[in-house]
């Protein structure tokens, strides 16, 4: 309850601010602040960081004894026509998945962002997929996909479309089809969201100027809606990008890296490395990997979005 | 909030007190149990723990999750007491000197000569015993013999090879009405294992050497196998959800009566009797490609982790004791479809289903692989074994997935032989 009148006695401080500036910086306060979110990136991202790379240097079978191979991993992840080709895989599916959910979001974004009365409504329902966790959700499509007893197969027979079952998970394409297809219904709701905020920081003045000054639909969209939302695109875009880099469940749960091991995600390679081969050295050295490939992916977005669009 | 604090302290204090103090008189000891053999297992913890103070406690793990969850849990230094594991798993835990020795109890057991020799075998490891059979079961073939009739065939006749089976398959199919011929499990590695190697030993082939060391692919009973399944693929004579299923609606497609020979393993004849009464069918054993059976020995075998007090032990080989009593031996028959032991077949059948006696007999033919890369080699879905499976019988270039998987068998072999 406070938070909300707080901005109005606040208002005065900017002015009187640079008067008590002078006081010197008081260095260990800062730290003492940033205190409690350094032992979390050091307990939760750097010591397992570090953790990662020493078990690299190792050939560290789960069972078994421990021996330090030092780049003999790496050496060996050079090779591994496995790996390059579900990294590969995964920049395909990345590129297709994120395309299909910018497509689906930002119409679904700009349909709700309508002052109807039941605009609420729709973007609730839009956006429930999102709450169910991503395994939940493929093991709910697993089922729906079953030929046998799933929903998809009786309906489509029912109605007359098919004669015998769809059977998608047997060859590639309408694998990663129903994939994508299930991955646009589960996350399209939270892009449509960040979208959403993106359009309604669009002041309405500046609308209203362009449809005086006689702007079409189309170029209003293009000229003004677009470019003003760029950075709630921008950032969709790395999200989408980022989770779709670390895709593991829906290929684990729905295809099981099938048929003939052509849909396995980068992740899913590393799964298999650590908990099939159960050589947890060999794991995380491809895990190291996948990370300088995000990190390079992530700060090349990054750079984009700093660019800031002047405003006015 | 101190005042809280002390609460807490006190109630975890008497907490752990009452603890220490039921634990004076009585064991508990936690046994991990795959999914599949859960039920059985519980009902038998709870006839125990019915009769004794020490309790014991059943927790189910995902059959393909076991090894690397018990991994992790004996990495990390908090494994179970004990494991019910698929008996393939046993030289891998014992070659990582992860199970306790229990050659000597085994031994003086006076059932011990009736104990199911390939369990035995497999939890052989350097000439310690390290697991003792659980529960064992055999792979098989039903067929439906409604089917075989209304198809001109003699349903009092097995099929003596596979090939007799294609040929069988094919009549079956063409009685239409979405019939098939034949149902195999070709989307789970554990599933093909059961089903698909027993071709090539009642041919006299394997993949693996008897070490488990090498593996050879490509043999004349190899080729002829697949040619036998990719000929009743061509004719449409193999049920459509064969190819990505992983084995969850075999049963139910065969009790449905649309489905004219299924691979499968002993459970299945108490399994059609009590839930798919209607049903008719018959067993047999395996046959290879032209002739001679086999069967899949396969089953769970009970294992006590390494490094447990002896009190616990006592219990858990105590319970051993228990289950292989001739009491609980009828009701593991009745629950799974075989005795864990070999001396009891007329009392705990007496009262069965006279089918669960071919897959009983079958079991002197029956093999298991020695391996200790089970899971990556022939479980794992991305693994060779089911790629040359899928590859080879539902795939264009047969030449192509027999080379492929040599490789790759050979590879991982390598790499994994300790």
């Amino acid at each position: 309850m406070a938070f909300p009148t707080s901005p109005a006695p606040a208002a005065p401080t900017p002015a009187a601010r640079p008067l008590a500036q002078p006081a010197e910086p008081k260095g260990w306060l800062g730290l003492l602040f940033m205190a409690p979110s350094l032992v979390f990136i050091t307990g939760l991202f750097l010591i397992p960081l570090g953790m990662t790379l020493w078990m690299s240097l190792h050939n560290w079978p789960l069972l078994g004894r421990v021996k330090f191979i030092g780049l003999a991993n790496y050496a060996e992840l050079a090779h591994d026509m496995q790996l390059w080709h579900s990294l590969g895989f995964t920049l395909l599916y990345t590129v297709l998945v994120t395309a299909a959910i910018m497509a689906v979001a930002l119409p679904l974004a700009l349909l709700v962002d309508r002052p109807l009365r039941l605009a609420g409504l729709f973007r609730t329902v839009y956006f429930m997929p999102v709450v169910i966790g991503f395994g939940a959700a493929s093991t709910l499509w697993m089922w729906l996909l079953n030929p046998d007893s799933g929903v998809f197969a009786q309906l489509l027979r029912g109605a007359g479309l098919v004669d015998s079952a769809p059977r998608p998970l047997e060859s590639f394409w309408p694998a990663l089809g129903v994939i994508i297809l299930m991955v646009v219904w589960k996350t399209a709701g939270f892009t449509m969201v960040i979208l959403l905020t993106g359009l309604q920081a669009i002041p309405a003045d500046v609308i209203e100027a362009a449809k005086i000054d006689g702007a079409s639909v189309f170029s209003r969209f293009r000229r003004i809606t677009l470019p003003l939302m760029r950075n709630s695109l921008l950032l969709a875009l790395v999200l989408n990008v980022t989770s779709s880099m670390l895709a593991f469940d829906q290929f684990f749960i729905i295809t099981q890296g099938g048929p003939s091991n052509s849909t396995i995600s980068a992740v899913f390679s590393i799964y298999l490395a650590s908990f099939s081969s159960y050589r947890l050295g060999y794991g995380a050295a491809m895990s190291f990997v996948l990370l300088v490939v995000l990190v390079a992916i992530s700060s090349v977005q990054l750079a984009f979005l700093r660019q800031r669009p002047e405003e006015s | 909030m101190l005042k809280i604090r002390w609460a807490l302290a006190a109630l975890s204090l008497a907490a752990s007190t009452a603890l220490a103090s039921t634990s004076a008189h009585a064991t508990d000891v936690t046994l991990w149990v795959r999914t599949s053999s859960g039920a059985v297992l519980q009902g038998l913890a709870d006839h125990y723990n019915a009769k004794h103070s020490d309790k014991i406690t059943v927790t189910q793990i995902t059959a393909e999750q076991m090894v690397p969850k018990l991994g992790a849990a004996i990495a990390g230094g908090e494994p179970p007491d004990g494991a019910v594991l698929d008996l393939i798993y046993l030289p891998t835990f014992a070659a990582a000197e992860g199970l306790e020795d229990i050659t000597e109890f085994a031994k003086s057991r006076s059932y011990f000569q009736a104990m199911s020799p390939s369990h035995i075998r497999l939890a052989t490891y350097g000439d310690k015993i390290y697991g003792v059979p659980a529960l064992p079961d055999a792979s098989i073939i039903a067929y439906n013999t409604d089917l075989f009739q209304k198809a001109g065939l003699d349903p009092n006749k097995a099929p003596a090879s596979l090939e007799e089976i294609a040929a069988d398959a094919k009549k079956i199919t063409a009685l239409g009405n979405e019939t098939y011929g034949f149902y195999f499990v070709a989307n789970s590695g554990s599933w093909l294992i059961y089903d698909f190697l027993p071709h090539l030993w009642a041919a006299g082939a394997d993949i693996l050497s008897e070490d488990g060391r090498t593996a050879t692919v490509d043999t004349p009973a190899f080729r002829e196998t697949v040619a036998a399944y990719r000929d009743m693929q061509k004719a449409g004579a193999i049920h459509p959800t064969s190819r990505s299923g992983n084995g969850n609606n075999a049963v139910e497609a065969f009790a449905s009566g649309k489905v004219g020979v299924l691979m499968t393993g002993s459970y299945i004849v108490n399994l059609l009797t009590s839930k798919y009464p209607d049903v008719k069918f018959a067993v047999a054993p395996i046959p290879g490609p032209k002739g001679g059976v086999s069967s899949f020995a396969g089953g769970d075998t009970l294992a006590v982790m390494k490094g447990i007090s002896e009190e616990k032990k006592k219990v858990l080989l105590d319970f051993v004791d228990f289950y292989m009593s001739p009491e609980e031996q009828v009701y593991i028959t009745k629950e799974s479809g075989m005795p864990s032991r070999t001396d009891l077949a007329a009392d705990a059948y007496a009262s069965f289903d006279k089918r669960n006696l071919v897959a009983y007999d079958v079991l002197s033919k029956a093999r298991t692989p020695y391996t200790f890369s089970s899971d990556e080699l022939f479980v794992s879905r991305t693994g060779p074994f089911l790629n040359l499976i899928q590859g080879t019988i539902f795939g264009d270039d047969v030449d192509g997935a027999i080379k492929k998987a040599q490789e790759d068998f050979t590879k991982i072999l390598e790499r994994t032989n300790p």
